[in-house]
Formats: C-alpha cells, structure tokens, sequence
C-alpha cells in the first residue's frame, strides 16, 4: 500500500523530526566516551566558571569542568533511568490491565481500584515517597519512576484489551480451545501494542522530566555523576554571573522531551487506522 | 398501464439523471465508482436501484444528494423538477436538501442525535426551512409521527432516541423526510438493519405515503426481495453501470442480462419452484 | 439414524436484569443432520449457540454433546468436546486476529490440539485451503487482504481444519453480497456432506435457513417457538409467530415465478 505507492512524507514528518531529535540524545548518550571532548569529572580551578569558549564551547562550571562534556554523560543517566523506568511501567501496566479486562469481575474491581489508588498521588511525590523507603540511588529513581507510570498504562491496557476481546477472533480462539494464556498472548497483546508504544514514547518525556526533577532534589543521581536535573540544580546558585550552567541542561532537556512527544503524537497519527485511507 | 407509460404521457420526471460518472482519484490513476449512468424517477413512481457491495449504486444516490466526499470529480447531469443539482451552489443545495429531496439512511441510530428529542428533531426541517418556531414544529412532528404510525405520538416526542426501537427510528427517521413534503425521498438500504417483520411494515408504510402523497421514492438496495415488493421500476447496477432496467415483472420474469439471471439464481428463497 | 450428537435439555440463560435471554429450551441434534434455528433480533438464537459452544455459562440445564456434559466436562473429556465441536462466526472482518496470516490462523487449532508436526500441519493447511477453494499461496496472506467471501471461507477451513463431528455457524453468510452469499453456502454444503458433519446453523434469514437446514427450529422472545423439518415448519408451520414470520420475508418468488435453474436446496 504505502510502499507500493512510494514513501509518504507527510504522514511520517512528525515521527522523522522526532526521531531525529532522540536520535541525536540516544547517539550522544551511547556514544559518550567518544562524542565527549572531556571527561566530566576532570576538575580545571584555573578554568572556572568560564563562558563559552573555543576550548569549551558550552563553557565551564564552579569546579572548571566541561558543561558540554557533563550535559552529554547526563544524557545517558537519563536515558538509562527512563528506559528502564519505562520498561518498569509498560510491563507492570501491561500485564495488570490485560488481566484485569481479560478475567473481569473481582479480579478487575481489585486491581482497577488499586490503579486508581496509585494515580490519586501526585507523580512527584509518590516518587520522593517510594525513594524515601527505597533510598536514594539512580536504580531506585528508575524504579520508582516505573511504579508512577503503571496505573496509565495499566488503564490503557485494560481499555485497548476490551475493545479486542470485543472482536469475534477471542470467541473463534475460545471455540478451538486455546488456552488463556496463549489467548492473553498471541491473539489480544500484538493486538494493543500500537497504542502502548505511542504511550510509552511519552512516557519517556515524562520519565526525563521526572529524573530531573528528581535530581534536582538532590534524590536521582548523586555527585559527581552528572545529570540534567543536578545540573541545573547546581547552575541556580550561579545564576547571574554564568547562566550557561542553567541553559545547557535546560535546553537539553527540551530537545530531548520534545524529540519524545513528536514521536509519540507522530506514531499516533501513522497507527491510527482512521488516518489512513 | 404502469405509472412510468402513464407518466410518459404527461409531464416529465421527477428526477433525470445523466450520464453520471463519478471518480476517486488515487494516488496512481483513479478509481471510477460510477460510470456513465442514467436514470430517471416519474412522479409517485418507485424506483429500485439494486446491485453489490461496488455496484456504485450509494454513491449514484449520494451524487443527486451532493453528499459524496469532497475529492470525488463528478460529470453529467442531474436534474430534479427544473433544477440542475450539479450548478447549484452549497447554499442552494441546502436549501433543497430536507426540503424538496429528503433522504433516509440506514442507520437511523446513528443519524439521529442522541441527545435532541424526537419531537425536536423530527420537527427541525420546519424550522430550518419553513421558520416554524421549535413549539410549532414539535406540534406538528406529532401529526408526522402519526402518520407513519407512532403510537401515542403526543407522548413519544418526549422520548429521546434511543427510547426508541429500530424499527421506530426509522419511522422517525422517515416522518423527519416526509416533514416538508418533498418531490422526492431517496432511501439508502432502509430497512437492512431491521428485523423482516418490521421491515415489513416500514415497507408498507413507505408504499402508503406513495400512494397518498404521491411522493417519488429512489430506493437504493441489495436486496432482490424487497424490490420485488416495493418497486415499479427496477434498475440494476454492477461495477459503476445499469446492466439492465425495466418494470419489476419484467426483471423478475424474463431477466435479460446474465447478470441479471445470476442475481436471481443465488437469491434464497422459500417458494422454490419444484424441480422437475 | 435417531443417533442424537447434541442434546439441549431445559437450558435458561437469564441475564442481570431477571430477562431470560433463552428460556427454558429443549433440543436435540441427530448425527449428520443441520438443524437450523431462525428468529429475529433478540430471540436469543446466538446466546443458545454461544452455550452450546461452551462461550457463555447456561444458568440452568444441561448441554450434551456426544454424551459428555459440554459444561462439566474435565481435562481428556474437555480436550475432546473443543475438539469435536468447531464454529464459523458471522463477521468476515472481525473473525481472524488482524496481525497473524492465514497460515498462522489455521495452524492455531492444531496447535492447540497436539495434532502433527510442523511439515505435516503444512500439508494439512495446503490441502484444506485448497478443498475449500482458495489458492495455496493464501497461507502467506493477511486476513485484511482477502475479500468477505474469501474470509468466510478460511473460516470454513479453520472450522474443518481438524475433522470435527459438529460444526456450529452464526451467520455465517449475512454479511455477504448474495452472488458471494450463494458460493459459500453451496461450499458449505458440499463440506458437510463429504466429512458427515453435524451442524447447527444460525439466521435471521428464513430462505438462507430452508436452504441449508434439515430441521428448523424458530425461536422468540428466548422461547422455542416451534422445531420441525424444515418441509413442514415452512409449508405448514403450527405457529402464528412462523406463519407472521414467513408472510414477513420480502421474497421475489412469492410474487414471481423462481427461474427454472434454481436448485431447490433439499
């Protein structure tokens, strides 16, 4: 069909733009070792709190590291802590919704009512409560950022697996006799994964956010490691005399979460079968 | 005589429609859903217009409607009394629509408004096109769904829509066409979605509005069963072509094209003729 | 031949709001015979198909088939009634899952059954693609690439697929164009003749079911109205619901003469 009739541009801008934009982070923070021009712990006191430079492009911080060097190691915290968070959710939720709609009855009041217990918490602070108890590290930061997201995907789920089991090919599976496991797996879970994925690629804008935010409170990534929200957390106190500090995880930020959302709305748009003609 | 030599005599047809072709484009050439069709509708005359999924008999309907999606490139004529459909502007056409041609859909749930009262709705081309205030139009949806046999009208056009049995809605849907006395009703697969008792009575009720308003009817179905009952004149289409039109007893009796005689031969029936 | 395959004995189904959906229904279902159950929308003639397929709980009697209880049935007993039993459903667009080929599809029940290995499931695929007219290559397909009729009979295949005794069918033509409609009932026909099946077909259409079936059962309300041949519930039904029922149908030969290349259907 499509590729029958050629590539089509518009339909797929969104996800192009966006995939480029995350390209750019992923590659920056896969590659870092290599794409870094210094190490983010290499302390310079004579190079302190410099502006750009040819040396350092994006300048230095209070202890005359490489603000550009830090920001792309950052980049990988990040993607570390929302891939994994992600995961965390996207199975969790995944596998809570689709058993919930699936079984129905208690098993769903239960488990549904549990969700809505969980989303009734701000984000923020169900995640400064979950890392009060589980202590403050970057793996727990992941986890409870994954706990957060499990009630959305879950919802999700469970929506999108009703909707399937609505469809007569359950009942022609039921009749042969599949078992509900393989039910459960091969013919409702390939069934829902669009929607799941344009989820998740959100989620992981959020999960950014939410590692920041974390960071920033001094509960993610821990000195020296460098990271967007520790960063910025630092660059507040130099505001004034050097507010490249602020700008650069800032803007790193933005490109990363906004690099997420068009892949997300764009994914939207191409699975979407009312989009197509 | 059957109406169509009777009207011959006198006057002209309700509806004269052209050489009409009807195409999508596609991203490689273009898809021709109607292809060079002609038909006519006389006054108080019932036409059917039967084919299969792709026969282009829909969209032959919504072409005289002006309903077709915005990329459909349509030519040839279409002519209802001394209009010509295709030179009219949207605002003209608007105007025509739900006042001198009125259409019923197959769907009558989904084309009714949940959320508006019957009597509303079925009142609303009164106030659109006769500037009845919504109080007279409501009074006046009462006789309408009298007329199609609501029982306690009075109290029903209280009701919301889905209130409302299948059947009910499409005579609903039917009292709503009927609210401006048009010169011509186009009905789209009417009675598909019904249970064969109330298509039953749909089917009469829409012969007896015929009969008394003398009202043109351009029934749009696939199925050979209920042109056999309802229609005077049949023309069946297949891939965007008539194949073959003639009086009911004619296509029914000495079927010409092969297409045609196929038609028949695959439609079930309880009334096998015993083979000899 | 009175060898009952299917008894229905005494089966409710009554749903949350004290309405029955079926109500008190008693059948039964010779070997080799197709008993047709007509009724309009709302007579529960789906819910007492989804019963005796074992898709939705009786709230009271019992279902046989063969002589085991379809509902209290356990491991071995269990195993053979899915297997005995196959269904074709209504909706050609809804009725395969979207992301698996035909191939996939109709190695399913197999699979599920223990029944051969890879080669020889794929054999059986072939063969069975074939008696039911399609081309081998359709294994590869997706089900979004094939036209109504075309689907419809992949579900035949799915339902024969493994030489079941019965074959259950809700509608399993009336989202067809006729001409299509009339090439799968015959194939239907034809494939139940060849395995001896016994089936149960469901239709809102009265002319598709005295094509089709052997003995009617015409159901209202969640009732059985009246069960009979399908000669006699047609040419002298016993209750003014048939009678209504029959005078209902819109059929061109009521009116008109049925062409003499008509077959007959019985």
């Amino acid at each position: 069909m499509a590729a029958a009739a050629g590539f089509d541009f518009r339909r797929w801008r969104l996800v192009l733009l966006g995939g480029l934009l995350v390209g750019i982070v992923l590659f920056a923070a896969i590659f870092a070792p290599w794409v870094a021009p210094y190490s983010p712990f290499d302390l310079d006191v004579t190079q302190m709190l410099q502006g750009p430079s040819a040396a350092h492009w994006l300048g230095t911080d209070e202890l005359g590291r490489d603000v550009l060097s830090r920001a792309i190691y950052a980049a990988r915290i990040s993607m570390q802590v929302a891939l994994l968070a992600v995961s965390v959710g996207l199975v969790g939720g995944t596998l809570i919704g689709m058993t919930a709609a699936y079984f129905g009855g208690l098993v769903e009041q239960a488990l549904m009512r549990a969700m809505d217990l969980l989303f009734s918490f701000p984000a923020i602070l169900l995640a400064v409560v979950l890392m009060a108890s589980l202590g403050t590290s970057v793996l727990n930061a992941m986890i409870a950022i994954g706990i957060v997201f499990i009630p959305g995907f879950s919802r999700l789920a469970r929506a999108s697996t009703q909707a399937v089991l609505r469809q007569q090919y359950i009942e022609a599976a039921r009749s042969i006799g599949m078992s509900d496991a393989r039910i459960i797996f091969r013919e409702i879970l390939p069934n829902i994964m669009a929607p799941l994925m344009v989820e998740a690629a959100v989620a992981f804008a959020y999960a950014v956010l939410l590692e920041s935010a974390l960071s920033f409170l001094g509960l993610g990534a821990q000195p020296p490691d460098p990271s967007w929200g520790n960063m910025l957390s630092t660059g507040r106190g130099f505001m004034a005399q050097a507010p490249w500090l602020s700008i650069v995880p800032g803007m790193a930020m933005f490109i990363c979460v906004l690099g997420f959302n068009l892949l997300g709305d764009g994914l939207r748009d191409v699975t979407d079968p009312h989009m197509r003609e | 005589m059957d109406i169509r030599s009777r009207a011959l005599e006198n006057g002209r047809p309700t509806l004269s429609v052209r050489d009409l072709t009807v195409d999508f484009p596609k991203r490689s050439g273009s898809f021709r859903a109607v292809d060079g069709v002609s038909l006519d509708v006389w006054p108080g005359e019932i036409v059917g217009v039967i084919g299969e999924s792709g026969s282009g008999k829909t969209m032959t309907a919504l072409s005289t409607l002006r309903m077709l999606p915005k990329r459909a490139v349509v030519s040839g004529s279409i002519e209802l009394g001394q209009r010509r459909i295709l030179d009219l502007s949207p605002a003209e056409m608007r105007k025509l629509r739900g006042d001198r041609l009125s259409f019923i859909p197959q769907d009558a749930m989904r084309a009714l408004n949940p959320t508006m009262r019957i009597g509303r709705q079925v009142g609303e081309p009164l106030v659109l096109h006769r500037n009845l205030s919504f109080k007279a139009a409501v009074s006046r949806a009462v006789d309408l769904l009298r007329a199609v046999h609501v029982r306690e009208p009075e109290r029903r056009v209280e009701d919301y829509p889905h209130g409302f049995s299948g059947g009910m809605q499409q005579r609903a849907m039917i009292a709503m066409g009927l609210a401006l006395e048009p010169e011509l009703i186009i009905a789209d697969e009417p009675t598909t979605a019904l249970d064969v008792t109330v298509q039953a009575q749909v089917l009469k009720l829409l012969k007896e509005i015929r009969d008394r308003e003398k009202t043109s009817i351009l029934f749009i179905t696939h199925d050979l069963g209920v042109v056999s009952e309802l229609c005077d004149w049949v023309y069946v289409m297949y891939r965007g072509k008539v194949v073959e039109q003639g009086s009911v007893e004619r296509i029914f009796t000495e079927p010409r094209e092969d297409y045609t005689k196929m038609l028949l031969a695959s439609t079930p029936t309880l009334f096998p003729r015993e083979a000899s | 031949m009175t060898d009952t395959v299917i008894q229905v004995a005494g089966v409710t189904k009554s749903f949350v709001r004290g309405v029955n959906a079926v109500d008190d229904v008693t059948l039964s279902v010779a070997r080799g015979e197709t008993l047709g159950i007509v009724g309009e929308s709302g007579s529960g003639k789906s819910t007492l198909l989804r019963m005796i397929l074992r898709l939705i709980r009786p709230s009271a009697g019992t279902i046989t088939l063969d002589g085991r209880d379809v509902w209290n049935a356990h491991d071995r007993d269990l195993k053979a009634v899915r297997r005995q039993m196959q269904a074709v459903f209504q909706d050609p667009a809804s009725s395969f899952n979207p992301r698996q080929s035909i191939g996939t599809i109709l190695a399913a029940p197999l699979e599920v059954h223990g029944i051969g290995d890879r080669a020889s499931r794929a054999k059986l695929i072939g063969e069975t693609l074939e008696r039911v007219g399609l081309p081998a290559a359709t294994v590869s397909r997706f089900p979004h690439q094939l036209s109504g009729g075309q689907r419809q009979r992949v579900a035949i295949a799915r339902a024969v697929i493994m030489r079941p005794a019965v074959v259950l069918a809700d509608e399993p033509t009336s989202a067809l164009d006729v001409s299509v409609q009339a090439q799968v009932l015959k194939l239907f026909r034809e494939i139940k003749d060849e395995l001896g099946l016994t089936s149960v077909f469901v239709s809102h259409n009265l002319a598709v079911i005295r094509e089709v079936s052997d003995r009617v059962a015409v159901m209202r309300h969640g009732r059985l109205v009246e069960i009979g041949t399908a000669e006699r519930v047609f040419n002298s039904p016993e209750s003014d619901y048939t009678r209504a029922l029959i005078d209902a149908v819109p059929d061109p030969f009521r009116r008109f003469r049925a062409p003499v290349e008509l077959e007959s259907g019985s």
